[in-house]
């Protein structure tokens, strides 16, 4: 059975600048919700999401903070794996929600400077790493993880040696707007599987991870398997049976068995559709094992960074493995009736020693993708 | 690799086949009416790109052989689907931002543009409507993502994440993507082909068209030509080029080498270059032309070009 090494890892998000003070946040419980950064706070209802705080004054927004916080996640990850600033010929791969489309906004409505080469990531990272071989995937929310699934392809099939996939997001305020426009009652917080969660609130990021197909030990940990699939469902609306076939389908090319699972990444967007479609597959694929996982879950802490939650729920998961410490789902005060049975981690972080992780990501369209990864020890 | 082509699908003005797209095509065909070639059901709230999509799509799948009157005639797990689009939803994230301003508030903007403003609706899209449920990519890669989704889509099936994969690439034309190119016109079309694993197509028996056989990505239009060329440096019967008249001054195309310029047939190309250029090989092939065919997609400027290698259906 093969297993690929992750010998790096990068991040930024509203909890912290890097993959260790993101942790330590998430652990203390400290989200980034915070007051809108840069949009015009009187055109919305909402006045609260979970935005990387880089603009240059508050209230201004600026192109090219999507690329910004990209570019920063893959050199901190190249820069932890030992690796130069130099990405030619290594594969790339780059999931995203929304691209560079807060810029093409800017540069439509507010005249700022843009043009066509910089809506996908390509260009961007040929100037800063040389880089030649980059794919930018525009999957929604499941983006990094679908993008990881392509990059242990690479790996396993055409004999790559090093591949690096990251995600990457900045909200638009497109999609803001017309979530506004959808919650009368704005969220006061993201709150993953409670009773009196009120829907989504979105965040931002960025991840990125160096995979090797050999290493002299397994670095941060091991990606043992990824599954991806489309429910070819519903536009919008998540169906649980093929989550469910998506996590089956990451166990069975992880080699592994629900009852072996220790720690599980909720998707946890706290949308009513989306929690209740993910509790009923995973009761479905764990059955009898369903309270042996820890399950946690990010984005009470960090929003839904859409493309990049996915990585960033896996560097949480593997730094939670090797610390023995799972961070937990904050402002879960009433657990929704579908969790019963299972095994949160509420309020605090949890000591737990867990060594094989599944990170769930699942996107707008019905686009599902699921990675299981293995503590380095 | 071990990746046919078996199925093309072509919604653009003024070209029915693939053999037309090696004529010259005549100018001031009419725009691809979605609904006169697929019926308005399911249409309605659907961008311009989503129909162009769905109307290219009917074609290439029925064309493969993967689509009957009762439907889907394979699992449709067995089925991905990669959609090549730079420019799909821009009509729609800049139109929501202009009415989010005019108003000062968010009442105004219509909750039916929600799915449109997400890059990935053209192949979520396509999954719903055919029952297509294997992965689903959508590439948003600049100059080369046609080339680069038929390249991911080699990788799928070789991977036996799928059998085969419909393969899409689309870009409508409005005042938004004219500015943001430059162009004063977008090919507002889609074009489509069907990759397969050679077992899988022969196990259906289908007809393979066209042979995969490299697909590389590199920094310029020469190191493309070069890695194309390999080691035994034959060069192409034919080939397909990136734009801008680039590449037809290497000496790895000898001056006898048929060259097919698609990139400003339609307007500006973009994602849909590399798509185009596949059902253009597939056209001359079933035409009658033999020998390997390149086709290059994003130039000298772009941050990358990607080049396919094809051969003739009988070769491997």
């Amino acid at each position: 059975m093969s297993r690929w090494p992750i010998t790096g890892v990068g991040a930024v998000a509203s909890v912290g600048a890097d993959p260790a003070r993101i942790f330590d946040n998430l652990c203390q419980g400290r989200g980034g919700l915070h007051s809108l950064r840069g949009f015009n706070r009187d055109w919305y209802n909402a006045d609260l999401l979970y935005e990387v705080d880089d603009r240059p004054a508050p209230g201004t927004d600026v192109a090219g903070r999507a690329t910004a916080l990209l570019t920063t996640a893959i050199g901190q990850a190249l820069d932890d794996a030992g690796l130069p600033p130099d990405l030619r010929g290594v594969p790339v791969l780059i999931g995203t929600g929304l691209r560079e489309l807060r810029s093409l906004e800017l540069w439509w409505r507010d005249g700022q400077d843009f043009d066509a080469g910089r809506m996908h990531f390509g260009t961007a990272l040929r100037e800063r790493f040389g880089a030649d071989d980059t794919t930018t995937i525009s999957n929604a929310c499941s983006a990094s993880l679908y993008s990881l699934a392509l990059g242990v392809d690479l790996l396993e099939f055409q004999g790559a040696d090093t591949v690096v996939v990251a995600g990457v997001d900045v909200i638009t305020e497109s999609m803001f707007g017309l979530s506004d426009r959808l919650q009368l009652d704005p969220p006061d917080a993201l709150r993953p599987f409670d009773r009196d969660r009120k829907g989504t609130v979105m965040g931002e990021g960025a991840a990125a991870i160096v995979l090797r197909r050999e290493a002299e030990d397994g670095g941060h940990g091991w990606v043992r398997g990824v599954g991806v699939n489309c429910d070819a469902y519903h536009a919008t609306a998540p169906d649980a049976g093929g989550i469910a076939l998506a996590i089956k389908d990451a166990h069975s090319r992880a080699g592994v068995k629900p009852e072996d699972v220790e720690l599980v990444m909720v998707h946890g967007t706290g949308t009513p559709l989306n929690d209740a479609a993910e509790a009923t597959a995973l009761r479905e694929v764990y059955g009898d094992h369903l309270g042996r996982p820890v399950m946690t879950g990010i984005k009470s802490m960090t929003g839904h960074t859409s493309g990049a939650s996915g990585v960033l729920s896996l560097i949480v998961a593997l730094r939670a493995m090797r610390e023995r410490r799972v961070p937990p789902i904050t402002g879960l005060d009433h657990p929704a009736e579908e969790t019963e049975g299972f095994r949160m981690v509420r309020g605090t972080a949890e000591r737990a020693d867990v060594s094989l992780a599944q990170i769930d990501a699942f996107g707008f369209g019905g686009i599902n993708a699921v990675a299981v990864v293995e503590a380095a020890r | 690799m071990s990746a046919v082509l078996t199925g093309v699908g072509l919604a653009l003005p003024g070209v029915t086949t693939p053999e037309d797209l090696l004529a010259p095509v005549p100018g001031g065909a009419e725009p691809v009416d979605p609904a006169a070639r697929i019926g308005k059901k399911g249409l309605r709230f659907k961008d311009r790109a989503t129909q162009l999509a769905l109307a290219c799509a009917a074609e290439a799948l029925t064309d493969a052989g993967l689509l009957g009157p009762e439907g889907l005639t394979v699992p449709g797990e067995t089925v991905a689907v990669l959609v090549a689009s730079n420019y799909g939803n821009v009509d729609t994230v800049c139109s929501v931002v202009d009415t989010i301003a005019a108003e000062g508030a968010t009442g105004g903007v219509s909750p039916m543009d929600t799915p449109n403003a997400s890059s990935n609706v053209i192949a979520s899209t396509l999954a719903i409507k055919y029952g297509l449920r294997g992965p689903n990519l959508m590439v948003c890669n600049g100059a080369t993502s046609g080339l680069d989704a038929v390249r991911w889509a080699t990788a799928l099936v070789g991977a036996r994440r799928a059998d085969r994969a419909l393969v899409l690439a689309v870009e409508p034309d409005n005042e938004m993507v004219r500015r943001l190119t430059g162009a004063d016109r977008i090919v507002d079309g889609a074009a489509a082909v069907v990759v397969e694993r050679r077992a899988a197509a022969a196990v259906r028996g289908a007809e393979p068209r066209a042979v995969v056989s490299s697909a590389v990505r590199a920094g310029s239009v020469e190191a493309c030509l070069e890695r194309l060329a390999g080691d035994d440096r034959t060069p192409p019967a034919a080939w397909f080029g990136p734009g801008d008249g680039q590449g037809p001054g290497s000496a790895l195309l000898p001056s006898g080498t048929v060259h097919h310029a698609l990139a400003g047939t339609f307007g500006e190309a973009s994602a849909v270059l590399g798509v185009l250029q596949c059902a253009g090989t597939i056209g001359w092939y079933a035409g009658g032309g033999a020998g390997p065919v390149y086709a290059l997609a994003g130039r000298d400027g772009d941050d990358a070009t990607v080049g396919l290698a094809l051969l003739a259906p009988g070769r491997s």
